[in-house]
């Protein structure tokens, strides 16, 4: 028990941070949508692993980086907005996910393993699943401290960096692959309903409170591994979905960092004044 | 013939762009030669395709039909590596205040973008603050860039421009936020030693009075066609 809790806490710092980091960039990108769809692509190719007998992570990896691939050729060829070629593919996938859940062997959303699909679980965190983050961590880490120039020109301005050479493209795409990496891995813990709490509210706290892209960076991967432990311990204690703990988790910190932005900027008033 | 030792810095032979979706092309037609180390101001009423020609220059708008060559290299084919040797300033700079970079940052991601990693040594910042000081910017470098005016914001990305130290430097619209005091400044002492150094320079404007700045040729765009280009010596006997 107490080995699970531990594991749990491991997983839920790793998770959350690196969800936390994602997230911010992809905020800042403008990649919401797209990591909306890739999350479902996740969510589908999860159900399916379960339908088929195959391993989840492989299936869901391999179909949130597909879609992180065609999305952009699917939108020239529709010829619509990449936000709305990404939101098409958002309901196939919903779509695809309750069909294959449906045919999973075995009653449906009886068995543990829907539930942690849907709305995550504690159980999901494994020492195989810790090392598999722990990788991911590294790569996102030492991919942002040895490309932060030009990652950074692209995030002040994506046109300015294109003009000045920076290859921005192979820059993206790398990106929507480790958004599609990170919300399989994530998913397993959240659910695939709930990951986007673990995605974007960090990066809200975080806005709250930081002014330097390097700091929001940080704080969000903090904010990201605070939510997630404090979730999964809530999950632990109470014996409630794991997925909404960590939401429950990350609002408390949105608040608090929204709470003590407004104290800080009121009391910065009062001295001027 | 190798590169670096061309004539002309810019090359376009009846190029055509047209917007995505549009039957109207943006630009039709040009051609036009812009020879290295040349000043060349590109006047137009608004909406003439002056931006549009900035950005088929540089690749970043592909071109329907035509020929385009940049300092030697083929454009879009050959982009990158021509962009690498360029600087652009765009019309639409202005950030908003929660913007998280400071000014020193955004001019030193001028450098980054043209090394392999993007990382700094010590020699790039020092760069870095000389662009700041020669821009007057030095005393707002740690400030956040959107909490910058307009004029201030603008000065900054000239500094990231002119940190590069292009052969080719596209400036679009560079003075609309900036005073006349710097601007005379910009045109007087610092154009001057970009040429010197055998920068080309193409600065778009709508507004700017070219009688008042020494350009080698002034390139007149209208409807998207070139409709004149007066070369300075013709310039002067007019």
């Amino acid at each position: 028990m107490l080995m699970l809790l531990i594991s749990s806490i491991i997983g839920g710092v790793l998770a959350g941070g690196l969800c936390g980091v994602v997230g911010a960039i992809c905020n800042r990108l403008k990649l919401t949508t797209m990591a909306f769809s890739m999350a479902h692509a996740a969510l589908a190719g999860s159900a399916l692993a379960l339908a088929l007998g195959a391993d989840i992570i492989s299936l869901a990896m391999l179909l949130a980086i597909v879609t992180a691939m065609i999305l952009g050729p699917l939108a020239d060829h529709l010829r619509i907005p990449i936000d709305l070629a990404s939101m098409t593919l958002f309901s196939l996938y919903n779509a695809l996910a309750f069909i294959f859940i449906i045919s999973a062997p075995g009653p449906a959303l009886m068995i543990e393993s829907v539930g942690q699909l849907l709305w995550g679980s504690i159980l999901a965190i494994r020492p195989t699943y810790i090392a598999y983050l722990l990788l991911a961590s590294m790569i996102v880490l030492s991919l942002l401290i040895i490309f932060w120039g030009k990652i950074s020109s692209i995030l002040f301005d994506i046109r300015l960096a294109e003009a000045e050479g920076v290859n921005v493209k192979a820059y993206k795409y790398a990106m929507l692959v480790i958004a599609g990496m990170t919300v399989t891995l994530a998913l397993r813990m959240t659910g695939g309903f709930l990951v986007f709490s673990l995605l974007y509210v960090p990066a809200a706290a975080s806005l709250q409170l930081q002014a330097n892209m390097k700091g929001i960076i940080a704080a969000s991967w903090i904010f990201g591994s605070a939510s997630a432990s404090m979730g999964l311990l809530m999950s632990f204690l109470y014996d409630l979905p794991a997925g909404s703990c960590i939401t429950i988790a990350a609002l408390i910190i949105l608040l608090a960092a929204s709470a003590y932005s407004r104290l800080r900027a009121s009391l910065a008033a009062g001295r001027r004044a | 013939m190798e590169k670096g030792l061309e004539q002309n810095a810019v090359e376009l032979d009846s190029v055509s762009t047209y917007y995505y979706g549009e039957k109207r092309p943006a630009l039709r037609d040009v051609t036009l030669r812009i020879p290295v180390g040349s000043l060349a101001l590109i006047v137009g009423p608004n909406g003439a395709g002056k931006t549009t020609l900035l950005e088929t220059i540089l690749g970043l708008l592909k071109p329907r039909s035509g020929r385009i060559k940049v300092l030697g290299y083929n454009i879009p084919a050959e982009a990158s590596k021509a962009r690498a040797l360029s600087s652009y300033l765009p019309q639409d700079f202005m950030k908003p205040p929660i913007e998280p970079f400071t000014a020193r940052e955004v001019v030193a991601m001028g450098l980054a973008s043209s090394s392999f990693s993007g990382r700094l040594l010590e020699s790039g910042w020092k760069k870095v603050d000389r662009a700041l000081e020669l821009l007057g910017m030095m005393d707002h470098a740690d400030k956040p860039f959107g909490k910058l005016s307009g004029g201030q914001q603008q000065k900054v990305l000239l500094a990231r421009a002119i940190v590069r130290e292009p052969k080719l430097l596209l400036l679009d619209e560079p003075f609309s936020a900036i005073d006349l005091e710097t601007r005379s400044y910009i045109v007087g002492e610092i154009f001057p030693g970009l040429l010197r150094g055998g920068c080309t320079i193409l600065l778009v404007s709508h507004d700017l009075d070219y009688s008042s700045m020494d350009a080698d040729l002034v390139i007149r765009v209208v409807d998207g066609r070139v409709s004149q280009v007066i070369m300075r010596d013709a310039h002067a006997t007019h």
